[in-house]
């Protein structure tokens, strides 16, 4: 213990002797520890916003349609896709009733975004529209911020009735409840019966609440018949959801005529498997800023051994001193570790200070997804303290070896 | 009279440099015993460092023996000699070689450290012996706040504070002025009176002459052994400078 507090005190009074040599030797360490803390910060806060942002699903809840999943790297191959035949309502209809589906929300779109408008407004062409069923509200996750949504009887009398995202409200309607007013889709009056709760932004950069949704009978009225449909299937609860993927996917091949051997000509994906692709993208990022951390690391741990180095020559004398007096080889050795230790310690500290400060920074005044992970505080005080003690094993045993008699002559 | 406290027989240290034997030590005998106040004295090249690094088992010997306190130390370790280093010898340097960024008493202290005694009882022993060499009111000065002969009792302090059995002085007042010199050398005395053991290791004739032993060395071997005044006379048979 004595022996500790000893070494720590003489690391710590030769920080003090040289403070800017030190500050600059640790530069290396400080931005290694900084940049995976800021890195790691920015993508720990990317992933768990992807995870947010991304579901557009309701728990327990998958989507099954004739592309694969937004976002899929599989969406390359467009044209085969195209070519597949469409998801039609009547094969969407067929899964309803199976053992371990609640709800089926069959959903009907046009092929890009729509303009709605009133009398006096328009929106720009960016409102995604839909032709629903009740069912659409749970199997979204939307809820009602006013109004009600669209019902059974709604679908069956074919009514020109419209619930909008709180986008499309606020631009029409500004400062005034929409409820019962008219507003235009493709020449069709719809007359306005609720309003969502909002839901926010994709990463801050595509809102999610600018939608227009009807009745799909209704629907058809404005916008024509699309025979394909995306269907969301909602389990009858959230750990059932393999067994009803299961029971949907063999109706489906079923109902599409597929032989045994034939692939699926559908798609189907949920919450979890739709960010896949991008938390292996977010991992992979993870990866080559690791990668160049430790380069940095590797620096700094360069710098450390160069600064050691200096400090042997230039305490050449103390060194014999030292040992003249009766300090063994391991307590020479020990001492200009811990320095190298303490010194590069004391650079991962500010690096993680700083690390985490520039990523706090960045979420406060540019609102970018950060989050400081614990492990990677640790990670970067560990690689750090590790740097410290890998370079600075050279010097500190050539330290330890400096002959006693020799190393009082120097000047 | 018992066993020596040193016994040094035939020792010699023999250096090759660039091919060539120099033989810096070349087969020295004498005891010395405990409470002794010994010089040895000659001309720089007679082998009187290489003897000091000897005996302050800061090196060891080409052959020949050397025993301190009971102890072989030709047969000791690395290790083992910083022990002895620490326990048995107490350095008394020309340049003082004190840690420049060290407080007087961080220096006197360092001795005990690598004792591993506590910080408590390392400080109050370390404040103790500051106070015995006169400097209780500097102990928290650093080397360079200190004159040349205050430098020098803080080293002496560092000396004694690990009780050792021998004192070991390397011109202890060649770096400071005749008067300081004297006040040092007075110290010596003073503590040779208190039974401690002392080397003393000068090439000044005169300085030799005032210990009640000397030992004269020339060309790494031993020229005369005897009371102070008669040794430090001696002229060798093919002294320098003639």
């Amino acid at each position: 213990m004595t022996q500790l507090l000893d070494n720590i005190g003489m690391a710590l009074g030769t920080l003090r002797a040289n403070p800017l040599r030190s500050l600059l030797t640790l530069l290396g360490i400080v931005i290694g520890a900084g940049t995976v803390v800021a890195m790691m910060s920015l993508t720990e806060g990317l992933r768990e916003k992807v995870t947010t942002d991304f579901a557009m699903l309701g728990p327990g809840t998958f989507q099954v349609q004739k592309f694969p999943a937004p976002g899929s790297f599989a969406r390359r191959d467009w044209r085969k896709y195209e070519q597949r035949r469409p998801l039609t309502r009547d094969q969407g209809e067929g899964v309803r009733g199976l053992p371990h589906v609640k709800l089926v929300s069959i959903e009907e779109y046009p092929n890009r975004p729509e303009v709605v408008s009133t009398r006096e407004k328009k929106t720009k062409q960016n409102v995604d529209v839909g032709g629903v069923l009740p069912d659409y509200l749970e199997a979204n996750g939307v809820t009602i911020a006013e109004g009600r949504f669209i019902t059974d009887g709604d679908v069956e009398l074919g009514r020109r009735v419209v619930v909008l995202g709180p986008d499309v409200a606020d631009l029409l309607f500004p400062g005034r409840s929409p409820l019962g007013e008219e507003v235009r889709l493709r020449g069709t009056p719809f007359e306005v019966i609720g309003v969502g709760e909002r839901q926010g932004s994709v990463l801050g950069l595509k809102s999610k609440d600018g939608w227009a949704v009807m009745p799909w009978t209704s629907y058809e009225i404005a916008f024509g018949r699309n025979a394909n449909n995306n269907v969301a299937i909602v389990a009858t609860s959230p750990a059932d959801i393999q067994k009803a993927i299961d029971e949907v996917v063999t109706t489906l091949r079923r109902l599409r005529g597929l032989s045994p051997g034939d692939e699926n000509d559908f798609d189907y994906f949920t919450n979890e498997s739709a960010t896949e692709t991008l938390d292996q993208l977010i991992a992979m990022i993870g990866a080559a800023t690791f990668g160049v951390c430790a380069l940095a690391l590797l620096v700094g741990g360069i710098g450390i051994m160069n600064i050691m180095l200096v400090s042997v020559t230039e305490r050449t004398r103390e060194i014999g001193v030292r040992k003249a007096l009766g300090a063994r080889r391991r307590r020479i050795l020990i001492q200009f570790l811990f320095e190298a230790v303490t010194l590069s310690a004391l650079g991962g500290l500010f690096g993680v200070l700083l690390g985490a400060g520039l990523a706090v920074g960045a979420r406060e005044v540019f609102s970018v997804p950060a989050s400081v992970p614990a492990w990677a505080v640790l990670l970067s005080l560990f690689t750090a303290c590790g740097a410290g003690l890998l370079f600075g094993i050279y010097p500190a045993a050539r330290a330890s070896r400096l002959d006693p008699v020799e190393a009082m002559r120097t000047e | 009279m018992g066993d020596p406290l040193i016994s040094i027989d035939r020792l010699a240290r023999h250096y090759s440099v660039g091919g060539e034997v120099v033989r810096a030590l070349d087969g020295v005998s004498f005891d010395i015993q405990a409470g002794e106040w010994v010089a040895i004295v000659g001309q720089s090249g007679s082998g009187k460092s290489t003897l000091m690094n000897l005996l302050g088992c800061l090196d060891t010997a080409t052959s020949g023996t050397y025993r301190l306190n009971g102890a072989d130390v030709e047969t000791l370790s690395d290790d083992q000699l910083a022990d002895l280093r620490n326990k048995e010898i107490g350095f008394i340097f020309q340049t003082f070689q004190l840690l420049p960024r060290a407080s007087a008493l961080a220096n006197v202290e360092l001795p005990l450290v690598y004792r591993g005694i506590s910080r408590k009882e390392r400080r109050a022993t370390a404040e103790q012996a500051l106070r015995s060499v006169g400097l209780g009111n500097r102990m928290h000065h650093r080397p360079n706040e200190l004159s040349g002969g205050q430098r020098q009792r803080v080293a002496i302090a560092r000396a004694l504070v690990g009780d050792p059995s021998l004192l070991l002085a390397d011109e202890p007042t060649g770096n400071l002025d005749s008067q300081t010199g004297e006040e040092i050398i007075r110290l010596f005395g003073d503590l040779n009176a208190r039974g401690h053991t002392i080397i003393l290791v000068t090439h000044e004739p005169k300085l030799a002459a005032r210990c009640p032993r000397a030992i004269k060395l020339m060309d790494g071997r031993v020229l005369g052994d005897g009371p102070g005044a008669e040794v430090a006379a001696l002229q060798g048979p093919r002294a320098v400078g003639t």
